[in-house]
């Protein structure tokens, strides 16, 4: 089961982390990149890099055939998937399975048991996980429907039973409401997914999201390191993570953690793993319930290795090669804090919405305890196709207030500009009372959009440097109608930051 | 020799004079400035404050402090009329799918109303209407795959 030889079924700074542990680990890298990347700074962070298709990802990043084609082409002999693409998809590992390739992962059958909501459910409340109270209401029909949520009792929330993604998601607060939102729910379930069977379980109102970081390996062994405190999210994505989680005292750490432990292990989990819970309430008496398996390396395990010392990614290696996991539990200590800032090229005061385009200057800052880890360069370009995700900035220090600091000492020298990011929006959040006291839960972003958003005047050192830096109108025929890029861009406003 | 700019911000003008030796007048307030490398300014006498500023045409974007400000710039003497937009046309900022169209043809909109509803990257993305008028084409129905640049929805 050992190899030498690691193709990277992926793009943008992932691929650049994984290439630097297969170096590190003395493996030789294959880089894989699209038509839309053949000069993306992770193309070269490799040993070797691969053409596999145009630039949708359908025809590239997310094309099975293609990448097993690449890993056999190159005689790959494992391949890592990085987290999103198919790093979840249980058919890509079982095609990695036939072909004699290593998946760097959980076996497809697990990959293929967590990835069902209901069965993933079902599994963790028979090994004494505690799950959302819920129901599949036998009787569909909206009085069935109703009367089931009055026995879970109000508020709850109504899903798609088939699908997720939001999608065909209401909460009813009241019986007023509900035959209207009922309805809604099923139409959107049908729409999206073919199937309006809806189920329902108990709303948490304001829940935090926490999650804890698993890693097995085939010998049986499985360990925790520790929990990632995710609350901060837009649209259902995160945005700021931290550990340890101001939220956990040590009963609830030890609960939570003891029951990841024993989710991984009813799972027969094996390779690194999250599982992700609901957190409810405070103190000793917080409830925690289990929301999903991720059964793949997550975006922010950055934190947890810098809380830690270890690397997640080299210990996939190890683990992936049937090996024997680096650590055992009493060996993986914590220090400190550690946060973690996801910077997207996105217009945060315009919905969020995703940006493409130059990346006129793009300087990264560094210092102690600071980690940047990117897919992009000064002078490339961010391209319509992919993810907005630029880079992930993590700082570590001795305690929260220290390592929140630090962060927000080197995102006001992370100067990006040609394209909007949520840069200046970082730091108001990190700025933000709530969040410096830890009072926060997955609806902070909304609930404070008007005081994380409000722009603010342009100070006159801002206008001297803009004037400062040669001649205007130099370069562009004096008869151009229209102000430049924002005619027909419905979001885009010229808009100023204040800090 | 010194020029004479107008910044526009999104609050209003600001003229801006600015002399070969690097000081900078703002509305009336003076600035000392120095290039310090590549798109980067040093501000004030000690030069103690950095800002980084990158050209796209007429449009200053400057980062100062981590806020980010898209000025436009124009020299004092061939100030050109803002053009007064009277059509506008609407599209896709990315390739996306549409999933709901608000609107039809004769429709009055005001500024702000949500026209098309797309879907991309996961996530739903309002177009809104950037001025107030009457709805004289709409060229995208819900399922179509609509490409950047392509006009969905076009007001008068």
């Amino acid at each position: 089961m050992t190899f030498r030889r690691v193709l990277i079924a992926n793009r943008g700074e992932i691929a650049i982390r994984i290439a630097r542990a297969c170096r590190e680990a003395g493996l030789e890298s294959i880089a894989v990149y699209s038509d839309a990347d053949r000069d993306a700074p992770h193309t070269c962070a490799a040993d070797r890099a691969v053409r596999i298709g145009a630039a949708p990802a359908t025809q590239s990043y997310l094309s099975i055939d293609a990448i097993v084609e690449a890993a056999r082409a190159t005689s790959a002999e494992a391949v890592h998937p990085g987290y999103g693409f198919l790093s979840e998809n249980a058919t890509f590992a079982a095609a990695c399975e036939r072909a004699g390739l290593v998946f760097i992962g959980p076996s497809a059958g697990v990959i293929q048991r967590m990835g069902s909501k209901v069965a993933a459910r079902e599994l963790m409340s028979s090994a004494g996980v505690p799950i959302v109270p819920g129901v599949t209401a036998t009787d569909q029909s909206d009085a069935g429907i109703l009367s089931a949520a009055g026995q879970l009792g109000f508020p709850v929330l109504v899903k798609a039973s088939a699908g997720g993604g939001g999608k065909g998601m209401r909460a009813i607060r009241d019986e007023q409401s509900a035959s209207e939102l009922i309805a809604a729910a099923r139409r959107e379930a049908i729409a999206a997914f073919g199937d309006g069977t809806l189920y329902l379980e108990r709303l948490i109102d304001k829940p935090r999201h926490v999650e804890v970081q698993v890693f097995g390996d085939s010998h049986g062994n499985i360990v925790h390191l520790f929990e990632r405190e995710c609350s901060i999210q837009r649209r259902h994505q995160k945005v700021v993570e931290e550990s340890p989680s101001p939220a956990l005292t040590e009963p609830v750490r030890a609960r939570m953690t003891e029951a990841a432990v024993a989710a991984a292990r009813a799972a027969g989990y094996v390779n690194a793993g999250t599982i992700e819970f609901l957190l409810e309430g405070s103190g000793d008496d917080a409830r925690f319930y289990f929301l999903e398996v991720n059964t793949r390396l997550q975006v922010e395990h950055p934190v947890t290795e810098a809380l830690t010392g270890v690397d997640l990614v080299r210990a996939q290696f190890t683990v992936a090669a049937g090996g024997r996991l680096p650590w055992t539990q009493p060996e993986i200590t914590r220090r400190g804090h550690a946060i973690e800032c996801r910077i997207y090229a996105e217009d945060p005061a315009g919905g969020f919405l995703p940006q493409a385009g130059p990346l006129l200057v793009y300087r990264e800052p560094g210092g102690p305890g600071l980690r940047i880890d990117s897919g992009v360069i000064e002078g490339g370009t961010v391209s319509v196709h992919y993810d907005p995700l630029l880079a992930k900035l993590t700082a570590a220090a001795e305690s929260r207030d220290a390592a929140i600091a630090r962060a927000l000492a080197a995102l006001k020298r992370f100067p990006i500009l040609g394209i909007r990011t949520n840069v200046p929006f970082l730091i108001r959040l990190l700025e933000h009372a709530d969040m410096r006291s830890a009072r926060v839960h997955t609806r902070f972003i909304e609930d404070h959009a008007l005081e994380l958003l409000t722009a603010r005047d342009t100070p006159v050192e801002a206008l001297a440097a803009a004037a400062a830096i040669g001649p205007a109108s130099e370069t562009l025929p004096s008869s151009a109608g229209t102000p430049p890029s924002t005619a027909s861009d419905p979001w885009a406003t010229i808009r100023g930051w204040g800090r | 020799m010194e020029r004479r700019l107008i910044i526009t911000d999104e609050r209003g003008e600001h003229s801006v004079t600015v002399f070969d030796d690097g000081r900078v007048i703002v509305d009336d307030a003076p600035i000392v400035t120095s290039i310090a490398g590549a798109g980067e300014i040093r501000l004030g006498p000690e030069g103690s404050t950095v800002a980084w500023v990158a050209t796209a045409g007429e449009m200053r974007w400057v980062f100062l402090n981590g806020s980010v400000y898209e000025l436009e710039t124009q020299s004092a003497g061939r100030r050109r009329r803002r053009a007064t937009s009277s059509h506008s046309s609407l599209s896709a900022p990315m390739p996306a799918t549409v999933i709901r169209v608000e609107v039809s043809p004769g429709g009055h909109v005001r500024r702000g109303d949500t026209l098309v509803i797309l879907e991309a990257m996961k996530m739903e993305l309002p177009i809104r209407a950037d001025t107030d008028g009457t709805v004289t084409t709409v060229s995208c129905k819900p399922g179509d795959l609509v490409q950047p640049g392509v006009p969905l929805v076009e007001i008068e």
